[in-house]
């Protein structure tokens, strides 16, 4: 079975390597990066390119914004079921959470690359005009990068399993899902907390960084990079509530682990049920 | 074999397929005749497992394993109606995926290349492939595995010449080597060269069972056979019409319409009364004829 998977897995791969989309998502990624890297000095008057440190730091709202998008855009592009591909593909004699394991496998190794392709040219331009310190930092939100992407491909997927010729109807509802975890989310939690009483608001809040990936990578890229120093109502909250660094981190990557396993289940679930 | 145990289909409030019940034999090659959204493609999805039954069931082989089982599968190889490849892979590479997908040895790449006349096309990317070669590529697929049932939706809908003579040909390999072909069509040419049966479907519901001999009878029974008489012989209808009905005059010529026995007598009572026979042309009954009756008549 694993040999099936990662068939599929580097069929999906191959496709995604050829596909413009993915292509264009690597230069404007590396680009972006790269303008990151050097636009807190040209911002400040100077010029060259921040250390690892100040770089990571900057990065953290590129990924927030981006690859949540670009996982979800380009996971319901693919893995919307096509009229005649699909029923020729599910018509194997493989499971079809197998094959839809390695189709969304093969996308996530497509979109780490892509990624860090952006991240490798970012870190190379930083390390040649600052030196390796801070790296850990910088290397922390390229984590973050990878695990975003697993999430929010395996909700793409989740959005994208069911029957063929809806592929409109999942891009859309992928544009809602970043919509609401990357922007709006944040400011209802912010607006219900304001309305509250502060112990009640602060349950809110904690929850609110846990409940929301983007938050909880957040929050995790930030205890990384800074320590608790950076850490915004919401994390702050989240830290009393776990008490301590430790139990933060468990939190947040429980949290990232329970929103890749448990759409990437539905995937599979309703793909399952799926008339082809 | 594949078993139709009462299947029934139902997508919400409409039932695409109801109460369907029918054995396709091992070894046979049986067509699925029917209007548009008679249930055809429905019923054989469900053979390839891509469709649940609402109720009832589909089995597959000898085990009568439920065909939504992926190991099922294995004993089936499905081309569907309108097959799609990505735009982005060349002929050759999505070949080779399904290949190793099923398991079977390197060499059937270039064997089932060939067959689907795609060895000069087969490194060019399928985005440039005509709707034809297409289909082509996806006949050279379904050939991929020595499964013991072949299940084609509407497969020569969009061939050329050459691509009809590869199916055929594939269809007469797939029968000889003791295979099952169980193919869905609209050309009724196609039904009555290759199937050994026919199962009619009309609005989702079984309409008619035939073998390729019940169909051989019933077209010879709508047969017509013209005697040219040089001239009209006085009495001589009405002596015809005692055997065959429906005779008549068209011109000098005398028409006979009826089952081969009915006609075979009105030749013995054309001599009896002195008849002078010109010239003799019979022709049987033909299949889209037929077809349009049974299907007026369950309307």
């Amino acid at each position: 079975m694993m040999g099936l998977i990662w068939l599929c897995a580097r069929h999906e791969l191959l496709l995604a390597a050829r596909s413009r989309w993915l292509q264009w998502f690597a230069v404007i990624f590396a680009g972006l990066a790269l303008l990151v890297a050097g636009s807190g000095y040209v911002l400040s008057g100077g010029y060259g390119l921040q250390d690892f440190a100040r770089t990571a730091v900057s990065l953290v709202q590129l990924v927030l914004l981006i690859v949540p998008l670009a996982a979800l855009v380009f996971g319901s592009l693919t893995l919307s079921p096509d009229r005649g591909a699909a029923e020729l593909l599910y018509a194997q004699p493989v499971p079809r959470w197998a094959i839809l394991a390695g189709r969304v496998i093969g996308l996530f190794l497509a979109l780490a690359a892509a990624e860090l392709l952006g991240f490798g040219v970012a870190g190379l331009a930083v390390q040649y005009y600052s030196g390796p310190s801070g790296a850990s930092q910088f290397l922390a939100v390229v984590a973050l990068s990878l695990a975003l992407t697993a999430v929010f491909l395996a909700i793409a997927a989740a959005l994208a399993s069911g029957e063929p010729g809806r592929r409109a109807r999942a891009l859309a509802m992928s544009l809602v899902v970043w919509f609401v975890a990357v922007i709006l989310f944040d400011l209802a939690a912010l607006g219900v907390a304001s309305m509250l009483r502060s112990g009640a608001a602060s349950r809110v809040l904690m929850t609110a960084a846990l409940v929301n990936p983007v938050d909880a990578g957040r929050t995790g890229a930030y205890m990384a990079i800074e320590g608790t120093s950076a850490f915004g109502a919401a994390s702050l909250a989240l830290l009393r509530f776990a008490g301590g660094e430790r139990a933060v981190a468990a939190l947040v990557t429980a949290s990232l682990l329970l929103w890749t396993i448990v759409p990437a289940w539905v995937a599979a679930r309703r793909l399952g049920r799926t008339d082809l | 074999m594949i078993r139709y145990d009462r299947f029934t289909k139902a997508y919400g409030a409409h039932t695409a397929v109801d109460g369907l019940s029918v054995d396709i034999p091992a070894g046979s090659v049986v067509a699925l005749l029917g209007p548009n959204g008679s249930g055809k493609t429905t019923s054989i999805k469900a053979a390839a497992g891509l469709v649940r039954p609402t109720s009832g069931d589909v089995r597959l082989g000898a085990e009568r394993r439920p065909a939504t089982e992926a190991e099922a599968r294995r004993l089936c190889s499905f081309l569907p109606q309108r097959v799609s490849f990505p735009d982005a892979l060349t002929g050759r590479e999505v070949v080779e995926f399904y290949r190793r997908m099923r398991g079977v040895p390197g060499d059937a790449t270039d064997r089932v290349m060939k067959f689907a006349s795609l060895n000069g096309a087969g490194n060019r990317a399928v985005g440039t492939y005509s709707g034809g070669m297409t289909q082509r590529l996806g006949l050279a697929v379904a050939m991929l595995p020595d499964a013991e049932i072949l299940l084609l939706d509407e497969p020569t809908a969009a061939l050329d010449p050459d691509g009809l003579c590869a199916f055929y040909g594939l269809v007469e390999a797939r029968r000889r080597s003791g295979r099952t072909v169980f193919f869905s069509s609209h050309q009724l040419g196609d039904v009555e060269r290759l199937a050994d049966l026919i199962v009619i479907l009309i609005e989702g519901r079984l309409a008619a069972t035939l073998t390729s001999s019940e169909l051989a009878a019933k077209l010879a029974d709508r047969g017509v056979m013209r005697v040219r008489m040089g001239q009209r012989v006085t009495a001589l209808l009405e002596r015809v019409r005692e055997i065959a009905p429906g005779a008549r005059w068209i011109g000098d010529d005398l028409m006979v319409p009826g089952p081969t026995a009915v006609r075979l007598g009105a030749l013995d009572a054309i001599r009896a009364a002195g008849g002078a026979i010109e010239g003799l042309s019979a022709e049987e009954g033909r299949l889209d004829e037929f077809y349009r009756s049974i299907v007026g008549g369950a309307r």
